[in-house]
């Protein structure tokens, strides 16, 4: 059996990187799965993506199907029509029980940008269910995923990592917002996009007072709901100017592969407007809007992602505490699940085992019952209970030897030899 | 009290150097015991100003504001630290002490060149006199509130453009605030600079019939006016323009203020008129 993850993260890679790796909406998800299972028949796969991250998970049976580092880059170069070269060493990839920590990590988000933040259980949980929905996971992925999400809640339960500002919302606006305007209950929100992103965002904002919510959705029945969940107003696409130039605050966070907001469009916008503060967060990767917007006038201010980056580094310093109780959690599970996988693989010769020995045991048991006619339902069922014991008896040393071995890895070299000694081929 | 009265200048500016020095280490290492150090220091130091206020005034029999134009500036610098330690009661995250503590060391350096001995004139207009004083001293305490104010600006809006993290010693009002502050600062400041000038003209007026006539053409009197004049057209172009940017504003501001603090420095040298008292002996002005 074999694991394995492709990534690139917030850590490792800049979001002008990201962005143009990362699969934005189901539709393009969809599509890199038909091509992963035309190229690699024989994994499962699971890919996250999220704004920190693209992260591609694989899993074989036979380890020898498993692809190379090379293959999969090939794979992300030709999908995304990226050369190949600028990505050999901005990828990093783990294998086997690394590649187990990596996920658990991600899934308790102490390798997010924002510890503790909870949306990426969801971002998780979302990318399992549609890679479960095309058919592209299988049963170890399965089981990596479940246990993942699993460990995210006991990290939860168990640490302090979810208390204090632990969304990326919260990270930005008390960075930068509340450094720009001094209040936000006189101020009118925009919220480009009407994901979990999005709704997020207008909890964390809503508690700041903000009482003013546009919601402007390509898809209109989506926005309603969103505008109807935080007493806003829903705007069909075709206002999107108008909305711009209403709001003292835009949050764009769509799942748009370019950017919907561009500099000729905010030009005429602060034409209407004058040089007035706005406060601009782009949580989209790809951005959601051009860079350039951020240098209209003194007025703008346009932050994305990677702009967070320094205080979400200075609140991880602070909360290295949290984030070892975190890891000792992380490493136990992880060996955890390692003893599990590594176990499931001598399943199937500890069960040929049992089965040959049972059947062995049965035939004797029918060939004495044969001999002995005299004997009544009380003494055969003594006999039975004693071979059954025997059998037991004799099984124990070999798959208590068996199953210790599994503990560091799947014990090929056992297995290989009870299948011989045991004439189990 | 008696120890009290025994204060110098040396004492409070010494104070005021340790808060800010102490102020100064927040950047490299931030601790809640150098906060609380900076504060009893301003304060140790402003306890000392207030008494050298206080004797400076029992030994003119005058208010300190119209003692001198020395006692006139430490006056100054007393209203920002009050202003300070104030602000920084009220929130003690805030880094105002950076921008105002240079400021009241400034005032407070410059003071002892400045004229020691009182105005002529305000023992036979004392009531005119302290007008003139309080509304120049408000207005000029203002515009230079309006300068940090907009120092401050500058910084959060420079820190917010380059997309930088907040440096936890340099935590200042949102650029919203700043920006309504400053206003405001100028908007107060300078009609009390035009009281100042009002209420001057009228006493150079009075002072005619009197036995020291104050000659309108001087150049204290022609600085005064030209500084005011500054004033007036930042006011102007703040009320009338549409829609300005905070950080022009905040631009404007600091360009006129130092305009002020340039002329201030130059009426305090160069002026030979004796208007404000005569100039201290070692200053330019002072070998006429």
């Amino acid at each position: 059996m074999n694991l394995q993850v492709v990534y690139c993260n917030h850590l490792t890679a800049d979001l002008e990187v990201r962005e143009k790796l990362a699969f934005p909406n189901e539709e393009v998800l969809e599509r890199a799965y038909q091509s992963l299972r035309h190229r690699f028949p024989r994994s499962e796969h699971v890919v996250v993506s999220t704004c920190n991250r693209v992260e591609l998970y694989s899993a074989q049976e036979d380890p020898a199907d498993a692809p190379t580092h090379l293959q999969l880059a090939e794979f992300f170069s030709e999908f995304h029509h990226i050369p190949l070269e600028s990505l050999l060493d901005g990828f990093l990839e783990y294998q086997g029980s690394d590649a187990v920590r990596h996920l658990f990590e991600v899934a308790s988000s102490i390798d997010s940008m924002v510890l503790g933040e909870s949306q990426i259980v969801n971002q998780i949980k979302a990318a399992y269910e549609l890679a479960r929905q095309t058919d592209a996971n299988g049963p170890l992925t399965s089981a990596l995923f479940q246990r993942a999400l699993a460990v995210s809640g006991r990290v939860r339960t168990e640490t302090r990592l979810a208390e204090g500002k632990v969304s990326i919302a919260s990270v930005a606006v008390g960075e930068f917002g509340k450094s720009i305007f001094d209040r936000f209950d006189d101020k009118t929100v925009l919220v480009v996009g009407a994901g979990e992103m999005a709704t997020e965002t207008l909890v964390y904002l809503q508690d700041e007072g903000v009482h003013e919510i546009l919601v402007c959705n390509r898809s209109l029945e989506r926005a309603k709901r969103l505008a109807e969940e935080f007493s806003g107003q829903a705007k069909a696409w075709d206002y999107l100017q108008h909305c711009l130039a209403a709001a003292d605050v835009i949050v764009c966070t769509t799942g748009a592969d370019r950017p919907v907001i561009t500099r000729a469009m905010m030009q005429q916008v602060r034409k209407q407007t004058g040089p007035r503060p706005l406060f601009i967060l782009d949580l989209g990767a790809p951005r959601d809007v051009e860079a350039s917007v951020g240098n209209l006038d003194d007025g703008v201010f346009l932050y994305d992602i990677d702009d967070l980056d320094a205080t979400c580094e200075r609140n991880r310093k602070k909360r290295v505490q949290e984030v070892q109780q975190a890891r000792v959690i992380i490493e136990e599970e992880t060996s955890r699940f390692m003893q599990d996988v590594y176990h499931k693989a001598t399943g199937p010769i500890v069960k040929r085992l049992r089965e040959n020995w049972d059947e062995i045991s049965r035939l004797e048991l029918e060939i004495l019952f044969r001999k002995l006619p005299d004997l009544g339902e009380r003494e055969r069922l003594a006999i039975e209970k004693s071979m059954y014991r025997i059998v037991n008896k004799l099984l124990h040393p070999p798959l208590e030897t068996l199953r210790e071995e599994a503990r560091t890895g799947t014990p090929h070299g056992m297995i290989d030899a009870i299948k011989r000694l045991f004439r189990l081929e | 009290m008696l120890e009290l009265s025994k204060v110098s200048l040396f004492c409070f500016l010494c104070s005021y150097a340790v808060a800010l020095a102490v102020e100064m280490t927040q950047f490299m290492h931030r601790s809640f015991a150098a906060r609380l150090a900076t504060m009893l220091f301003g304060l140790a130091g402003f306890v000392a100003h207030t008494s050298y206020l206080l004797t400076r005034s029992q030994q003119h029999d005058l208010p300190p504001l119209l003692s001198s134009t020395h006692d006139w500036m430490l006056v100054s610098a007393w209203l920002t630290m009050a202003l300070y330690l104030g602000i920084q009661l009220w929130n003690p995250r805030l880094s105002f002490g950076i921008f105002a503590l240079p400021l009241v060391l400034l005032l407070v350096c410059v003071a002892p060149f400045a004229s020691r001995t009182p105005i002529p004139q305000v023992q036979h207009m004392r009531v005119w006199s302290m007008f003139h004083a309080t509304f120049w001293a408000l207005g000029i305490v203002g515009v230079l509130l309006a300068l940090l104010v907009s120092l401050m600006y500058l910084v959060q809006h420079q820190r917010l453009k380059q997309k930088k993290a907040e440096l936890p010693a340099l935590h200042l009002f949102s650029l919203e605030r700043l920006s309504r502050t400053n206003w405001w600062l100028i908007i107060i400041s300078v009609p009390m600079q035009t009281l100042g000038v009002i209420s001057g003209l009228w006493m150079i007026y009075l002072s005619k019939t009197g036995s020291d006539p104050v000659d309108l053409i001087s150049l204290t009197v022609g600085l005064n006016a030209l500084m005011w004049i500054v004033m007036v057209m930042l006011f102007g172009w703040m009320l009338a323009s549409r829609r300005p940017t905070g950080r022009v504003v905040a631009i404007r501001t600091v360009l006129a203020c130092l305009f002020m603090m340039l002329t201030l420095l130059v009426m305090m040298v160069g002026s030979t008129d004796g208007i404000h008292g005569k100039p201290e002996p070692g200053l330019a002005g002072g070998q006429a």
